[in-house]
């Protein structure tokens, strides 16, 4: 689990537990009670699960209230409290069907094979209006048999998504895989959200069949990597895969061109720059690679003004914006960008994490011998997907350097990386 | 994409009949607000930039514990994460107050959002906070008519409802 942004508030434990036990309509304009739910998940300690279980036993139905309660069960859920599975299995019954998915999940987090609490979570799957996929994940990771027909039923949902965790869950119920190809073809769906939840749906199945197809889906990079670092660790315990079977994907993966991806929109004309460049800022990653694709296949001379003034006037700023263009940067090899790319790959802030492993990418690109001292300080940091995409990069730029001492490395693919490299030269 | 008018023909389709008095009156409802949504939709296209940049800037003021430096406590996380989000969703509000119906913050903002948001660990609470702000400082008539407004309103409320 990624806690980079768990810590957002900055709240002791007292003044959160004090903010939720204050009546909403008490609460002052400068004050939330929702932030104090979702804060308290940095404190595993009785007292907060206690303040979060008062929370959920008030049920006054308006808005500023409502959300709190539920923060309050997925709060519950993250810390695997369990002296809370009562009064969250209450929480089912509820009118609000974002409540009882936060209950459906939060028991599927604590874990529990009491068969009237998942019974009850089962005849969900009977009730019109709920969010069905969370349902069935639940009942699968809790490898709950009797549900099996009654999960089958939404194999052919009208709701891709929803469709999709059903034969999922079919998969892990039977151990039969044969349905799982409908998963796979829905990385192809032409909503982002059904594409990133198949993903999910093919981790969850431990389908590693699919691992090609995820380094080809048009998302962003985030959700690829996921799948393909989950799926291998996965099938790497269980003895069924190798480094050498997953690299392949894993590198087209942290390189991440567009002409990798098999792209699920197109134009029906050629667009104008601007509005290439503006297509950069949308939250589909599949509609951005294929702006960078055009944009490398049309306008590679123009554009690198066009991406400085957008990085100025507000790339800088926005995190996906930010990511395209330190990765245009590279693949149109523009060297006049090396500071700015340099910036990138030293950019702590989080939100901009993804770019600063974009930036080494990029900068392998631009083949300035320039970066390779400040591609090595990347190899100190303890994320993995810099730290891989700095050796690629090295590699790209000739450095010869055997990285031995990464072999203590933390994540398992930065330790293989580097054993293949020492294999080679040794 | 669902509006009022799709889903009274689909429920009226799927069970081979015609629209119902009550079916019509949920569509005559639905025009009867078009002008107003339409008002709304066509203030909030000419001020997104500034509605976002207001209800991020104001957030932080509103909550000093947010100005802290430091990485993951830093205001440039809230501000960037919040800044875009926040646009993505006013864009699809504006969306349905066109359709006049939930659809495009259904299908684009929230089937599957809040399961993705779950997985990754990712925050809710700067884009609900900053939505509750765009939503108590709307003001009739100096922004937009009292109907528009509530219209607006609504799509906020439950924007703001099913992402946290």
């Amino acid at each position: 689990m990624d806690k980079r942004f768990f810590n957002l508030f900055n709240l002791t434990e007292d003044q959160a537990i004090a903010l939720l036990d204050t009546p909403q309509a008490q609460i002052s304009e400068n004050d939330s009670r929702y932030i104090a739910a979702s804060h308290l998940v940095n404190f595993p300690t009785e007292r907060s699960i206690q303040a979060l279980i008062r929370a959920v036993q008030q049920t006054d139905a308006m808005l500023e209230n409502r959300i709190v309660r539920r923060k309050s069960v997925e709060t519950l859920g993250r810390l695997q409290a369990k002296q809370a599975l009562s009064v969250i299995s209450w929480c089912l019954s509820d009118e609000d069907c974002y409540t009882v998915e936060n209950a459906v999940w939060a028991i599927g987090e604590i874990g529990t094979q009491d068969p009237l609490i998942l019974e009850m979570i089962t005849r969900l799957l009977d009730k019109p209006g709920q969010i069905y996929r969370v349902i069935i994940h639940t009942l699968a990771k809790l490898n709950y048999q009797p549900a099996l027909e009654r999960i089958r039923r939404f194999t052919n949902h009208s709701d891709p998504p929803t469709a999709s965790a059903a034969i999922t869950a079919v998969c892990r119920l039977t151990h039969d895989t044969t349905q799982m190809v409908q998963v796979v073809a829905m990385l192809q769906h032409p909503n982002v959200l059904a594409r990133r939840l198949s993903i999910q749906d093919l981790i969850d199945a431990q389908y590693d069949d699919a691992i090609p197809d995820i380094a080809r889906c048009p998302v962003s990079l985030v959700f690829r990597l996921r799948g393909i670092r989950l799926l291998a660790e996965a099938g790497f315990a269980n003895g069924v895969l190798t480094f050498t079977k997953i690299q392949a994907y894993l590198e087209q993966t942290l390189r991440d061109h567009p002409q990798d991806l098999r792209l699920v929109h197109s134009y029906d004309r050629l667009p104008e720059l601007p509005a290439l460049i503006r297509q950069l800022y949308e939250t589909d990653f599949g509609r951005c690679y294929l702006a960078t694709k055009t944009i490398l296949e049309h306008y590679a001379d123009a554009a690198p003004a066009a991406l400085f003034a957008a990085y100025a006037e507000e790339a800088s700023c926005d995190y996906g914006a930010h990511f395209h263009v330190v990765k245009l940067f590279g693949w149109l090899r523009h060297l006049p960008a090396y500071d700015l790319l340099l910036e990138a790959l030293h950019n702590r802030q989080p939100q901009f994490q993804k770019s600063r492993a974009a930036a080494a990418i990029a900068l392998g690109e631009l083949g300035d011998s320039r970066a390779i001292p400040e591609l090595q300080s990347c190899l100190d940091s303890n994320i993995w997907d810099l730290q891989y995409a700095a050796l690629m990069a090295l590699e790209k730029l000739g450095d010869r350097s055997d990285y031995a001492n990464l072999m203590a490395a933390d994540n398992w693919f930065v330790r293989e990386k580097v054993q293949a490299k020492l294999a080679v030269i040794n | 994409m669902k509006s009022v008018v799709t889903t009274v023909i689909a429920s009226a389709d799927a069970a081979g009949r015609f629209p119902s008095t009550s079916d019509l009156e949920a569509v005559q409802g639905s025009i009867q607000r078009a002008a107003a949504r339409l008002e709304a939709a066509e203030k909030l296209a000419g001020n997104l930039d500034n509605v976002a940049r207001e209800a991020y800037d104001a957030c932080i003021k509103k909550y000093p514990y947010l100005n802290n430096a430091g990485e993951a406590n830093s205001t440039d996380t809230f501000k960037a994460k919040c800044m875009r989000d926040i646009k993505h969703y006013m864009r699809l509000v504006q969306y349905c107050l066109v359709v006049g119906g939930t659809g495009p913050l259904d299908e684009w903002g929230i089937a599957g959002q809040r399961e993705v948001y779950r997985a990754l660990g990712l925050p809710t609470a700067p884009y609900v906070e900053a939505l509750s702000f765009a939503r108590n400082r709307g003001c009739a008539p100096r922004d937009m008519s009292a109907q528009a407004l509530t219209e607006y309103n609504a799509l906020l409320d439950y924007a703001i409802n099913s992402l946290s």
